[in-house]
């Protein structure tokens, strides 16, 4: 095809850029139609809210780079509130975040012994794991939120600096971190090798065990976190939230531009990505439109922008010219 | 799996394969049969189709809003209207080579969220006009032919010809693209074709499948078809199929519904709270593919 040459300068600019670029064009859209879209109110708003995504989506980035999925994130979530609430009651703040970050973290190092150790698809695993996770929440909490009295801790997860939230100090931190990792750090370089290619990283003597391990412990740290901050915001534990959260942060990452299949993505890509929810959101919700079109139209834009960042070479999978076709 | 059943048999004392017992069971999990050969087809093909509980939803909306224009022009848009949706997934995924998950899950928000716009957010009882729901669905559940209740019926019809389907070239073709899909594109597989249909294939069974619950309760609500997808997901796992595509079989799927069938009426039974039975499942679901990947290992 004569348009094979063009397409593969521009392609992979779309692929890496593509989310950045839906970001700005919703933004401007938000900036000249929506009243108050530039409102602090409404930036710091997005933020806040989506900042807890964004802790979620980065560990999900993980994942989706060792070509898995987390699907139980949002259940985590939950997990994370009861026992962060439930400890705190009893032995304070200090052991209760700790508590909130270790038990939830357990329940990621069970996903990831399935899918490294056992070789069960993530998805699969990931789903068992959520229903676990939420059915432990419910368990311990017996159904019922539990109220937090601890003021320094909820207002810890609402408080600002210099007008950012809190939340969103700690996701820019995570993600510049995160950044880091995978680009500087050995381990970063693994995680994208054994994405894309499995057999080639063992063979060049990477555990791919241990990176798939790793990488669901992490996502579950993530969410974790996101957990803490969110427990705190809400002032209580509870175990039936954050209900569909990792559909958001999947839809972040793909949107991003990463690959379900692995070995692709990027930290920038998923934080835009994000950032393109957010703005949906609060633009959809400005124009006071009702809440029954928003889904119409979040599936809508979550589809085009889809379709702009994953294009790919469609060469891999066409047959070449010059065979019979059937 | 046949440990599953075995049992199964063996704890409820022979109760549980008595022909009654089965009918029964297949009368109760027509609903989430038809869905889950749906989404058999489309994880054949090695995708995934996460809008069916949206695509039954909205069919049940639509079903009872068309009922002033009697039943089977009723019946003809309530199908056609979700293969629309279904069509547009097979495009984006077969055409355009996007991810299945990410498509389906945009289209189950917009799904979603057209039925809610279409009922006003609620259930609807009526058609519009107020036209009340015709006799013949009303009365669906209590007949039957030749004794066996029509859900049933239709059930099983829709296994027959899916069974019929998958022995064809055509349905070979499913197996092909799922399995390989290199291979099946070197063999001449018409590749993009086969993965529109499936799913095509999936939401105009989600419809049918919204149809007879429609049948079952008497209203359209767009959050009808909640559960049945993580059901469905978990039928055909349970039944042996491979998320990778290119293993499953319509048997399997099948028994894969009854046991989760079987599973949610002994959950009800033993008032497990709805909160924990996604915990249940979960578990069942880890078991049930750890069995299979071991007895592939053999």
């Amino acid at each position: 095809m004569s348009t094979d040459r063009g397409e593969r300068q521009v392609l992979p600019r779309l692929n890496d850029y593509g989310a950045a670029l839906v970001l700005l064009c919703l933004v401007a859209y938000g900036v000249f139609r929506v009243p108050n879209f530039l409102s602090e109110m409404n930036l710091s708003a997005i933020l806040y809210q989506y900042s807890i995504i964004g802790l979620l989506a980065l560990g999900q980035l993980l994942v989706v780079l060792t070509a898995g999925i987390d699907l139980s994130q949002g259940a985590l979530l939950a997990l994370t509130s009861i026992t962060t609430a439930l400890v705190m009651v009893r032995h304070g703040p200090v052991m209760g975040v700790l508590a909130g970050l270790a038990v939830p973290a357990g329940v990621g190092v069970v996903s990831g012994l399935l899918v490294s150790r056992l070789r069960m698809p993530p998805f699969l695993v990931t789903l068992g794991t959520m229903g676990i996770a939420r059915g432990m929440a419910m368990r311990i909490a017996n159904a019922r939120p539990v109220p937090i009295h601890n003021e320094a801790f909820i207002s810890f997860g609402s408080g600002t600096l210099i007008h950012v939230p809190v939340s969103t100090f700690l996701w820019v931190g995570a993600s510049i971190g995160l950044a880091f990792f995978l680009t500087r750090r050995p381990f970063g370089r693994h995680v994208y090798a054994v994405g894309s290619s499995e057999e080639s990283s063992r063979l060049s003597g990477v555990s791919v065990a241990s990176v798939k391990l790793a990488v669901y412990v992490l996502s579950a740290f993530l969410c974790a976190v996101g957990g803490v901050i969110w427990t705190s915001r809400l002032g209580s534990g509870s175990p039936v939230g954050g209900q569909n959260y990792e559909l958001e942060s999947i839809a972040a990452v793909v949107v991003g531009g990463a690959s379900l299949f692995g070995g692709k993505g990027r930290v920038d890509g998923v934080v835009a990505g994000v950032l393109i929810f957010g703005v949906i959101n609060s633009v959809l919700n400005l124009s006071r439109i009702s809440p029954f079109w928003q889904g119409m139209i979040k599936g809508a834009v979550v589809l085009l922008a889809v379709a702009l960042t994953q294009v790919r070479s469609g060469a891999a999978i066409r047959a070449p010219e010059g065979m019979a076709r059937a | 799996m046949l440990l599953l059943i075995a049992l199964a048999a063996v704890l409820s004392r022979g109760v549980f394969i008595k022909p009654t017992n089965l009918l029964n069971l297949v009368f109760q999990n027509a609903i989430l049969g038809v869905i889950s050969f749906g989404q058999l087809l489309v994880i054949l093909s090695a995708g995934i189709d996460l809008s069916v509980g949206s695509m039954l939803g909205l069919s049940t909306v639509l079903l009872m809003i068309f009922q002033f224009l009697g039943l089977p022009v009723a019946l003809l848009l309530t199908v056609t209207i979700p293969a629309v949706f279904g069509a547009v997934n097979g495009y984006f995924v077969a055409q355009r080579r996007l991810p299945a998950f990410v498509v389906t899950l945009a289209m189950m928000l917009f799904v979603y969220s057209l039925a809610q716009v279409i009922s006003g957010g609620a259930g609807i009882y009526s058609g519009l006009n107020g036209a009340p729901l015709s006799p013949v669905l009303v009365s669906f559940n209590r007949r039957g032919l030749l004794g066996v209740p029509l859900p049933a019926v239709v059930w099983l019809l829709v296994l027959a010809g899916m069974a019929l389907f998958l022995r064809l070239r055509l349905g070979h073709f499913v197996f092909a693209v799922g399995g390989n899909e290199r291979a099946a594109v070197f063999s001449g597989v018409p590749v993009t074709m086969v993965r529109f249909l499936a799913y095509l294939g999936a939401s105009v069974l989600a419809s049918v499948g919204g149809i007879l619950a429609v049948a079952r309760v008497g209203e359209g609500h767009p959050a009808a078809g909640q559960t049945y997808l993580l059901d469905s997901i978990a039928a055909v796992t349970i039944g042996g199929a491979s998320l990778s595509g290119g293993e499953g079989t319509m048997i399997g799927t099948l028994l894969g519904v009854l046991i989760l069938g079987t599973l949610n009426n002994i959950l009800n039974l033993l008032n497990v709270s709805p909160m924990m039975q996604p915990a249940v499942k979960g578990v069942v679901i880890l078991l049930a593919v750890y069995l299979n990947g071991r007895r592939e290992q053999r």
